[in-house]
């Protein structure tokens, strides 16, 4: 396996898990009480803080697994990294256009935060399963 | 973007004919990921035209003893 397939791999195995959690601790607060009382911002922090340092120590091991390969990348790794990136930057500009529109409607800041922070969360995952895909099926540019 | 590609290839034949070289000692000779080489083996991947150079210089053969492109008969050769 290229480290760069393995590298999404973690992206995903540490990003759906910490996602998830994320929700579990949020979500029944917000069908529970009013948005002003819904304590998110320390989940947030903690959520992001636990997904980059996850992923950073991810990419150690799996560097360390094999030295080799750790710093070997191709045409082709280069390719899907940026077909996987440009699958994953339209929900990075859906969560932030769902921001703006939030926003200019003066909804609540746990909304706006919410949209961006989903949206670059979403825009992660799914760009990685878009990059696992194409390395484990058929990835054609001609 | 995955679209079945109609280009074969005729690497593993080559490399077994050129005693028998591995995947990996391939992609040292031409500068990829093994990974890559199996891919283009498969028929999973079509490489950049400079990598089937690469590739066929490696061999000391034509391009066209690498890649082989069908012949048309519907009309379509040279879309897509």
């Amino acid at each position: 396996m290229a480290f760069l397939e393995k590298s999404n791999w973690v992206v995903l195995v540490v990003g759906v898990p910490t996602l998830l959690v994320y929700l579990f601790v949020v979500v029944p607060q917000v069908l529970g009480q009013p948005i002003a009382e819904v304590s998110w911002v320390e989940p947030m922090i903690v959520t992001i803080v636990v997904f980059v340092v996850a992923n950073v120590l991810g990419n150690v091991v799996a560097a360390a697994s094999n030295p080799g390969e750790a710093d070997k990348n191709d045409e082709r790794d280069r390719e899907i990294d940026r077909f996987g990136e440009r699958v994953g930057n339209w929900l990075i500009i859906a969560g932030s256009i769902a921001g703006l529109i939030l926003a200019m409607a003066r909804a609540d800041q746990f909304w706006i935060a919410n949209a961006i922070f989903l949206g670059g969360m979403a825009a992660s995952i799914v760009s990685s399963v878009a990059k696992i895909a194409a390395y484990r099926g058929s990835f054609q540019r001609w | 973007m995955v679209k079945p590609t109609r280009v074969t290839n005729s690497i593993r034949a080559l490399r077994f004919a050129a005693g028998e070289m591995t995947q990996a000692d391939l992609a040292d000779r031409v500068g990829v990921t093994r990974q890559t080489i199996i891919a283009i083996e498969q028929g999973k991947y079509s490489p950049t035209l400079e990598m089937a150079f690469r590739i066929a210089r490696v061999f000391r053969v034509p391009l066209d003893d690498v890649f082989e492109y069908p012949h048309e008969e519907d009309g379509q050769e040279g879309q897509g």
